[in-house]
């Protein structure tokens, strides 16, 4: 499988190529660890997962996603940013066409998941999310018991006997980290957790029901910075597995979390590639100045 | 790229089919029930129309005016009861709003917090009570009270004013078209008073604060700041509590005397359009009787959807007004 | 006398006013329920539930209206609630983008002020009359008229007050959209939801007209929705215009029986509503 990724041995690839490296002394404010700078730069043979062209999304008559073209890489992480309203949000809920549940909002262009185009009136919303799940700013729980907020996704997919259904959920809740502090009580109401817990929880729902795909929108906006670091900690386990695009208005938890980094403005994508050359060397100036923090 | 489409087949997807035919069949579901509350509505209206055609036909406009009412002669018109259901509607109306204005000015500005939900509660509890409760308590406790010790009183000292004075004349039965209003009244005072209190909270407090902060007395911020601001709420409840009492039956029936006559006293009695159908429906024989009947709840029907319009129209208004000043 | 202090007499006037008129609100209500309890506690004794209505000049108890109410109401809110929480799910749900949706809501407001009485003859027209008797269906078929309009409003409202952002958790896992509301949506309004149910059953537990031209009354204890079927308010309307003396002790005795329950229905309500929505 040939990868599009593996084209850009010179850099990251920018809108705007007129060229705008910042001056020597000029170094954005975010520091990348120079020993996973390097092994993510030799990280040259990620698969497309999930590719994105000539995407276009409409908020009834306002144009929020101006022709956007994205590849994003199998089993990394790609993290979303930019300054509120820029679109990241809106692009990441493309991929699962949760818009749909909306009158006015419309997608036209091609969103290609494992080589069929997401946003065909053809393919059945069920089997896209599936494989594609989401965690959203503020957790979510199910006015149900922890357990069964677990099983609701599982439920609709599969028929497991009582025994392998609760094996999936624990599965789940280690993989989700949470495992150890929710053991006990299974038969909590979900909404009795902590923040941190709560939104571990809709990530632990969300991995249960085994997709590919996961998608993050400000995951850990909402939390407190224990639970914050517990969250990151996680994303990277997860990401041998799964595929994840993260939405962050951080721009230290993105440089910290991704592998690949996206930056947009005004529903334009300016510049995408491995997060170590976004960070460290921009090539477009209107990166630079988000980065360091002039604006946004 | 490779192109060959894969789908995951890892789980079996149960039940994908069935859950699309699922989705129409509850959409569906709601749509019928959604149809059936219009249908229902529309029947009623069909069915009134319907069942007053003989009257209507027979009568003509001229049943809003005619006062007679005589099921031997087959002569019907609605003016008396017309004219009570308005009476006992106004005086409940004229009660009722200053009444409800203060209590709802007592819970917003005046009573201690602990003090608010109770008494908030209490006044609530005045709508919940059935009306045929306070027509007993209204004809077994209120009238012989009120016929012995405040009617006489009344008659003598207002009777003798010039132009009112005619209103409070009659005989201290206790019953009539004043008791009624009067009843009315409560009834409806805890509908109007939970709208007012309602608007008068959502009043931004910044909107207060600046008037207080001018040194304007509680008095004067309610009633140049918050009554203006909350104008078309305030006029929407009001006419909420108006239907109520247009459509009142039971409280009214036992303390109204049921006369089919118009009389220039409050004292005296007459009949309501709800009075006068739970009072003669079941004993209606004869088509026109019925029909006439039947063509006063088609009246009545009318006249509470045209208030209820008015009343929705004005309270979206204030919403759309909050909306703005947000 | 200065602006100043003119202008401090009228407001103490009028805050004066206030505290009156809520005086006067409250004396309303102390003095009812004194007159029920005064009234009705006299008569309030085992014998109202185990008898039968009597005849005029004897005694008796209210055992027949009761199981009537109890059976109508039970009907009314077995009618009502299924249809009144799909229109409402209709409104909250599926109607945001329709133009079916403002007008069922409108319309749902006029059944709701509508007067009781004019339910009471259009049930007459519809069922009475086809039927050619007065029944307990027909009385059912009323009350049930009655409450759908408050259980479509308060499950939409209380549908309403769920976020978002929980519709979009389920339906991202994969949910229809049938599932998302009932697995998921109801559960979280359930509370309001029920407490809806409860206040419009408090509501049509009193109401008397109309079962007037539909129930009718029936001096019997009778169970057959068929017929015509004693009713709690009915009878209480009954027996207090008449000028029979057993026959206004049974009717204190009624009415202090369905105040006291319709006032503990709400209060119960309320503290249901409040206590899930903390």
């Amino acid at each position: 499988m040939k990868s599009s990724m593996q084209n850009d041995a010179s850099g990251p690839r920018s809108k705007d190529n007129a060229g705008a490296a910042p001056a020597p002394d000029e170094s954005p404010q975010v520091s990348i660890d120079p020993v996973l700078a390097r092994s993510r730069q030799q990280d040259r043979a990620a698969p497309v997962k999930i590719s994105v062209r000539n995407l276009n999304f409409y908020y009834g008559k306002l144009h929020a996603l101006k022709d956007i073209n994205l590849d994003i890489p199998e089993n990394r992480v790609t993290a979303f940013i930019g300054p509120s309203g820029c679109g990241k949000s809106t692009l990441l809920r493309v991929f699962n066409r949760i818009y749909e549940m909306y009158p006015g909002h419309r997608a036209e262009g091609e969103v290609i998941l494992d080589g069929r185009n997401v946003l065909s009136r053809e393919q059945p919303l069920s089997q896209i999310r599936a494989k594609v799940g989401m965690v959203f700013q503020k957790p979510t729980p199910f006015p149900m018991s922890v357990y069964d907020n677990i099983a609701f996704g599982v439920k609709m997919y599969e028929r497991l006997p009582r025994r392998d259904l609760d094996e999936r959920v624990e599965w789940a809740l280690r993989k989700a980290a949470l495992w150890d502090e929710v053991k006990d009580k299974l038969h909590y109401s979900g909404t009795e957790l902590s923040g941190g817990q709560q939104q571990r929880l809709c990530i632990a729902r969300g991995i249960a029901v085994k997709p590919e795909v996961l998608l993050l929108d400000e995951p850990a906006s909402a939390l407190d910075p224990i639970s914050t670091l517990k969250i990151e900690e996680l994303i990277n386990e997860l990401k041998s597995d799964y595929t994840i695009v993260v939405v962050t208005h951080n721009m230290q938890q993105a440089a910290r979390v991704s592998d690949y980094t996206t930056f947009m403005y005004l529903g334009e994508l300016i510049e995408y590639g491995e997060t170590s050359q976004i960070f460290t060397k921009p090539s477009n100036q209107a990166t630079e100045d988000y980065i360091t923090g002039r604006y946004g | 790229m490779n192109l060959v489409p894969t789908i995951n087949t890892d789980k079996p997807h149960t039940g994908l089919r069935r859950g699309a035919w699922l989705d129409r069949l509850f959409r569906g579901a709601t749509q019928l029930s959604a149809l059936l509350v219009f249908g229902s509505v529309a029947g009623i209206l069909i069915a009134l129309f319907v069942g007053a055609l003989p009257s209507l036909k027979k009568f003509g406009f001229g049943f809003l005016f005619s006062s007679q009412w005589n099921p031997v002669t087959e002569m019907f018109g609605a003016k008396v009861a017309i004219f009570g259901t308005l009476t006992t509607s106004a005086i409940a109306l004229l009660i009722a709003v200053p009444v409800s204005f203060g209590i709802a000015l007592f819970i917003t500005e005046l009573a201690p917090k602990w003090l608010k939900r109770p008494i908030g509660t209490a006044i609530e509890l005045l709508a919940a009570i059935p009306s045929i409760i306070y027509g007993m308590w209204g004809l077994f406790v209120f009238v012989p009270l009120f016929a012995d010790h405040v009617q006489p009183w009344i008659s003598e000292h207002i009777g003798s004013w010039p132009l009112i004075g005619s209103l409070f004349v009659g005989p201290p039965m206790g019953i009539g078209v004043f008791t009624a209003g009067l009843i009315l009244a409560i009834m409806v005072i805890p509908f109007i008073a939970s709208v007012m209190r309602d608007v008068f909270d959502i009043v931004p407090p910044v909107l207060k604060e600046s008037a207080y902060g001018l040194g304007a007395t509680t008095w004067e911020v309610m009633w140049n700041v918050v009554l203006p601001y909350t104008r078309s709420g305030v006029v929407g409840g009001i006419m909420l509590g108006l239907g109520r009492a247009l459509g009142e039956t039971m409280a009214v029936t036992f303390v109204i005397g049921n006369a089919q006559r118009i009389s220039t006293s409050l004292f005296m009695p007459g009949s309501t359009i709800s009075s006068t159908l739970a009072n003669e429906f079941t004993e209606a024989v004869g088509e026109m009787y019925t029909s006439s009947l039947i063509e006063l709840g088609l009246i009545l029907f009318l006249i509470t959807f045209l208030v209820l319009a008015l009343a929705r129209l004005l309270l979206m208004r204030l919403s759309a007004q909050a909306g703005r000043s947000n | 006398m200065s602006l100043y202090t003119r202008r401090r007499i009228v407001n103490a006037i009028n805050l004066g006013f206030a505290v009156a008129t809520t005086v006067f609100g409250l004396f309303w209500l102390v003095w009812l329920l004194w007159t029920l309890l005064e009234n009705g506690l006299p008569w309030f004794n085992l014998h109202v539930f185990t008898q039968n209505t009597p005849p005029p000049g004897s005694s008796g108890g209210l055992l027949n209206a009761i199981v009537g109410s109890l059976i109508m109401t039970g009907m009314g809110v077995l009618i009502g609630t299924p249809i009144g929480v799909l229109a409402g799910t209709y409104l909250s749900e599926f109607g945001r983008a329709s133009r079916l949706a403002p007008v069922v809501r409108f319309v749902n407001d006029i059944l709701l002020s509508a007067p009781s009485i004019i339910i009471g003859v259009f049930i007459y027209e519809v069922m009475v009359i086809r039927m050619g008797h007065f029944s307990a269906w027909a009385g059912s078929v009323a009350l049930a008229l009655i409450i759908l309009p408050v259980v479509v409003r308060t499950t939409e409202d209380m549908l309403r007050l769920v976020p978002d952002t929980m519709r979009e958790a389920a339906a991202a896992l994969g949910a229809p959209q049938w599932k998302v509301i009932s697995r998921v949506v109801y559960r979280a309004a359930r509370a309001g939801m029920l407490t809806g149910v409860m206040l419009g059953l408090a509501r049509i537990s009193g109401e008397t007209a109309p079962l007037l031209f539909t129930a009718l009354n029936n001096q019997f204890f009778s169970s057959n929705m068929n017929r015509p079927i004693a009713n709690l308010p009915v009878v209480i309307f009954q027996f207090a215009m008449s000028p029979y003396e057993d026959w206004h002790h049974l009717a204190w005795a009624g009415a202090l029986l369905i105040t006291f329950s319709i006032l503990l229905l709400n209060i119960l309500a309320r503290i249901l509503l409040r206590s899930r929505t903390s």
